[in-house]
């Protein structure tokens, strides 16, 4: 089989047999190290060129929402893991990427998100996932491999549940080179 | 700055089968580097065309948040900023590359109120490159009424 030269992440490897073991269990709950910024909506408003005002005008925003809000697009964007931190090792709140499979790679596949609340300039999203199922080994165009479904849910620092998304995605090994 | 547009939808103006504006949105491959830094996501298949072509893809493609972001707004730049997206669900059936042009398309399927009493409408939209549909997705957006 072809091997991708770098990796993505991390990954753990192993059998369908030893990941089928994690079905149920939930990640470690993460606190973000991104707060929400008015920086980090605008430079993702550029990047899918969104003028609502809801992230753009303070004026609008305190009428309409009692402040600027960020886009719900950006929910995964605050848990990202750093690309190096000083003292901590870097690890990705995601629990499928570190079930243990045979496949070098992946790709995300679907979403389902179910939202509660707008988050806020300031606010500090804590973010635990459970692994939901894991598919028999399924030969797609991209390769051959597994799809994995997770459940997240997204707090607000107060507690409160700013959504809840499922999460499938593919991690494969591609096709004979 | 000049205004930006507040237009809004109300719940009672909506009506089932309604079709939502195009938008178009050229993908260059600075956009999609862009979209690794502007999600904090550093997966390679998103910046590294080497490591994307070794996954089985063509180029450098978008991510998921660029995609969500992408479908919201082609819901609220319909219906307004004073618009709250309820749930959205997406499937990537196929990815958009780098040098992609992409559309979204949508239409209101369902207009209604739930048990909390919630002014809802459900609307299905559809991202195209020029190679066709990609990524189909559906929405649930809680409207302001009259």
């Amino acid at each position: 089989m072809a091997t991708v030269a770098q990796a993505p992440f991390p990954l753990t490897f192993g059998t369908y047999t030893d990941a089928l073991k994690l079905v149920g269990q939930a990640g470690a709950k993460t606190v973000a190290e991104f707060s929400v910024t008015w920086e980090a909506i605008k430079v993702y408003c550029a990047l899918v060129e969104d003028a609502n005002p809801s992230y753009w005008d303070e004026n609008y925003a305190r009428r309409q929402w009692g402040g600027i809000v960020a886009p719900p697009g950006l929910l995964l964007s605050w848990c990202m893991a750093l690309e190096w931190h000083p003292t901590k090792e870097r690890k990705h709140y995601i629990m499928a990427l570190r079930v243990p499979l045979p496949g070098d790679t992946l790709i995300n596949v679907a979403t389902s998100t179910e939202f509660d609340r707008h988050l806020y300039l300031g606010d500090r999203v804590s973010v635990q996932d459970r692994l939901v199922q894991i598919s028999e080994e399924k030969d797609t165009r991209l390769g051959i491999g597994h799809f994995l479904t997770t459940e997240a849910e997204f707090l607000n620092q107060d507690g409160a549940r700013v959504a809840v998304q499922t999460n499938q995605l593919f991690r494969y090994r591609t096709h004979e080179a | 700055m000049a205004e930006l547009k507040q237009n809004q939808k109300y719940w009672g103006d909506v009506s089932e089968g309604e079709v939502l504006p195009r938008v178009t949105m050229h993908v260059p491959f600075a956009k999609v580097i862009l979209n690794a830094a502007a999600t904090n996501d550093y997966f390679p298949g998103h910046h590294d065309p080497e490591y994307a072509r070794a996954q089985g893809q063509r180029n450098i493609y978008l991510n998921t948040m660029a995609i969500e972001g992408f479908i919201d707004r082609v819901a609220t730049d319909w219906a307004g900023p004073g618009t709250f997206i309820r749930k959205r669900q997406m499937q990537m059936r196929a990815s958009i590359y780098a040098g992609d042009t992409m559309y979204g398309e949508g239409v209101v399927t369902k207009r209604y109120q739930d048990a909390a009493g919630r002014n809802l409408v459900d609307i299905t939209i559809s991202i195209a490159t020029d190679e066709g549909p990609r990524v189909p997705a559906a929405l649930t957006l809680e409207l302001p009424r009259h």
